[in-house]
């Protein structure tokens, strides 16, 4: 099957009008459908990435500002998505943190710690500093206001007493940095040190931005390179992405084999439908409600606890996962609080 | 691991096996009648029943623990083992006896495999499933010893004497890692852990009275496992403390613990009797009175 795809794209380049006529073909196979509309314009297939992308990534994965998705109960293309999110987290991130407390009850910060211990960041059976695979690299993405950096430092250079973890934070926002950014000046100077903020779309990592002072202008842009991350987590983000099939595989590229994903998000409480019917009253009537009084911004509130509600249950996202490449252990999710949350994790296999 | 021929067991047993899927099991109705009917209508014995400890053909997870029953008409349900989690703790469980069922030998497995320190994390319930892996395992490899059993001719000693001789290799399977026992009961004691510890205790013994060739479909069939957990959990315990060569004196508190069990049972078929001769002989000595009953 694996010299399949190549053998056609010879083909395509001799006859791509005949091989077009073979409707069956074209229907069947994803990638061959992709291949063939890149065909089309000669000039796009010699692109490398387009190319590259053709062989091995489905069409839905490969975002497309065009493409209709849905921000919380609307449906808007997936440009207009990244703005309007932006919208949203810009006008939250003042008051972010309280809102989560108030919200969930303070309910939150168990969840974190929870996801960060059964990560266990920077643990090596050996004494750190024997063997090159002790230092670690952490991806936190969309994690902007530093809640998960910061317990995976505490966790890493504390209780593992493993100095050699260091977290990249990287966020779409630079509102939300710019709190996480303020917050890390309370940390001891050894975990600041260990801190990296930079700006970039979790879709597209080859394109990053250092966080820098609003009045520098052309700040340079480096890539995460493929196969270089330890772990990327991602904690109540990913339900904001305008093409999660795109962002699971840039986070594939960037992990090492053996790399784990790990998501932290709000999930499904189906399985218990009185306590989900308690759950639902508290999100639509009360979180929009708190968000008005306390933040002063219903609307994004609004949206908030919209985006939870189109997110995929457990299972779907676990075969979201599955379907970038990842492999799972059990059933491939923990839930929490009876599926308010859920952690799911997968691990890049070696090739 | 390979599994036993089906078409080697006897027609008999192959019949009993088939009435003890129509025994009483927690499952719903449908599925039940389903069972039923697929095991009276078609007999065919094609499928193994033994179960893979890691289904290494499964594409899709599976966290459904095999069923409560033996089959010879459908093929085995999933073992509760993704590819991956089995690549893992196999790996993981080679250190088990220095480190212990310690994050560390997760950790060390995962770098042996190939992988990353962090690796290990995807496992889902972290040391909790390299003991079940230790307990999947053992309770696996009990075919394969039963058969070995059998092949040195003490198959003629009866049920009873089969179950001690299973029940006595299954311990023996616990003696590589006998050092770290204590800590693994501790983990399996731990409150979240404890349905499925409980519950893969329920599948070894019924493996066991299965293998031991019972074929008993009365009340019994409680009582018998009810009473061989107790024992089995003793003397798992009482393993951990024996300091004696080749474990004689686990092999000797096993034997008297089942030798008390099968006394209890002859006390309490004892009683029945007497009662149920007592009543009958007073409603005849009652009705011989003209008493209408």
């Amino acid at each position: 099957m694996a010299v399949r795809p190549a053998q056609f794209r010879r083909a395509l380049l001799q006859t791509p009008s005949r091989l077009r006529q073979q409707n069956t073909i074209q229907h069947s196979h994803p990638e061959l459908q992709h291949l063939l509309s890149a065909a089309s314009s000669p000039a796009r297939l010699f692109s490398s990435t387009v190319t590259a992308r053709a062989l091995n990534t489905p069409d839905y994965a490969v975002p497309n500002p065009s493409r209709p998705t849905h921000f919380g109960f609307q449906t808007v293309t997936e440009a207009e998505k990244i703005e309007r999110v932006a919208t949203v987290f810009t006008s939250v991130a003042e008051s972010y943190d309280r809102m989560n407390d108030l919200m969930s009850f303070g309910w939150h910060r168990i969840w974190k710690d929870h996801f960060v211990s059964s990560l266990n960041p920077g643990f090596s059976p050996l004494a750190s500093g024997l063997d090159p695979r002790a230092p670690q690299h952490i991806l936190d993405i969309a994690g902007g206001t530093g809640d998960i950096a910061f317990r995976m430092l505490h966790t890493a250079h504390i209780v593992n007493a493993n100095p050699d973890v260091r977290v990249t934070i990287s966020d779409i926002n630079p509102a939300m940095l710019t709190v996480g950014k303020q917050r890390s000046t309370l940390l001891p100077a050894s975990q600041q040190a260990a801190l990296s903020f930079v700006e970039a779309n979790a879709e597209d990592l080859t394109r990053t931005t250092p966080l820098s002072s609003p009045g520098t202008a052309n700040p340079p842009t480096s890539a995460i390179p493929s196969a270089s991350v330890d772990l990327y987590t991602v904690a109540f983000g990913i339900r904001n992405f305008s093409n999660i099939p795109a962002a699971l595989r840039e986070a594939y590229r960037v992990l090492k084999p053996g790399g784990v994903f790990a998501c932290l998000e709000f999930s499904k409480a189906d399985a218990h439908p009185l306590f989900n019917t308690l759950y639902k009253e508290w999100s639509f009537r009360a979180i929009p409600l708190i968000g008005q009084l306390v933040a002063g911004d219903r609307d994004s509130y609004q949206y908030l606890v919209e985006s939870i509600e189109k997110f995929p249950s457990q299972a779907d996202f676990r075969d979201m996962i599955i379907d970038a490449g990842f492999v799972v252990g059990g059933q491939g999710y923990e839930d929490l609080t009876g599926g308010v949350a859920a952690i799911h994790k997968g691990m890049k296999p070696r090739a | 691991m390979p599994s036993p021929p089906v078409a080697s067991r006897s027609a008999g047993a192959a019949a009993a096996a088939a009435r003890r899927i129509l025994h009483p099991s927690p499952l719903r109705p449908a599925t039940r009648w389903a069972t039923i009917k697929a095991a009276t209508t078609t007999r065919t014995l094609t499928t193994s029943r033994h179960h893979l400890p890691a289904s290494l053909s499964a594409t899709t997870p599976t966290r459904t623990s095999s069923r409560p029953y033996h089959s010879y008409s459908h093929p085995p349900p999933p073992g509760p083992f993704t590819p991956i989690e089995s690549l893992l703790l196999a790996a993981a469980y080679r250190h088990v006896p220095t480190h212990g069922f310690s994050p560390k030998a997760l950790a060390r497995g995962a770098r042996d495999a190939g992988y990353l320190d962090i690796s290990a994390t995807i496992v889902p319930d972290g040391v909790f499933s390299l003991v079940q892996w230790h307990l999947v395992t053992q309770r696996e490899a009990l075919a394969a010893r039963s058969a070995a059993l059998s092949g040195d001719g003490q198959k003629g000693g009866g049920v009873a004497s089969r179950v001690e001789a299973l029940t006595w290799e299954r311990l023996l399977g616990n003696a590589e890692v006998v050092g770290q026992w204590q800590e693994a009961l501790a983990i399996m004691a731990q409150p979240s852990y404890v349905p499925a510890s409980v519950k893969e205790l329920a599948m070894l013994v019924d493996e066991i009275w299965f293998l031991a060739g019972d074929v008993a479909v009365d009340p019994t069939w409680y009582t018998k496992r009810a009473s061989l957990s107790a024992i089995y959990a003793a003397a798992e315990l009482f393993m951990t403390n024996d300091r004696s060569p080749g474990f004689h004196d686990t092999r000797d508190f096993l034997r008297r613990r089942l030798e008390e069990a099968s006394e209890i049972g002859n006390l309490a078929r004892s009683v029945r009797e007497w009662l149920s001769f007592t009543t009958s002989a007073s409603t005849n000595v009652l009705r011989s009175k003209g008493v209408q009953i």
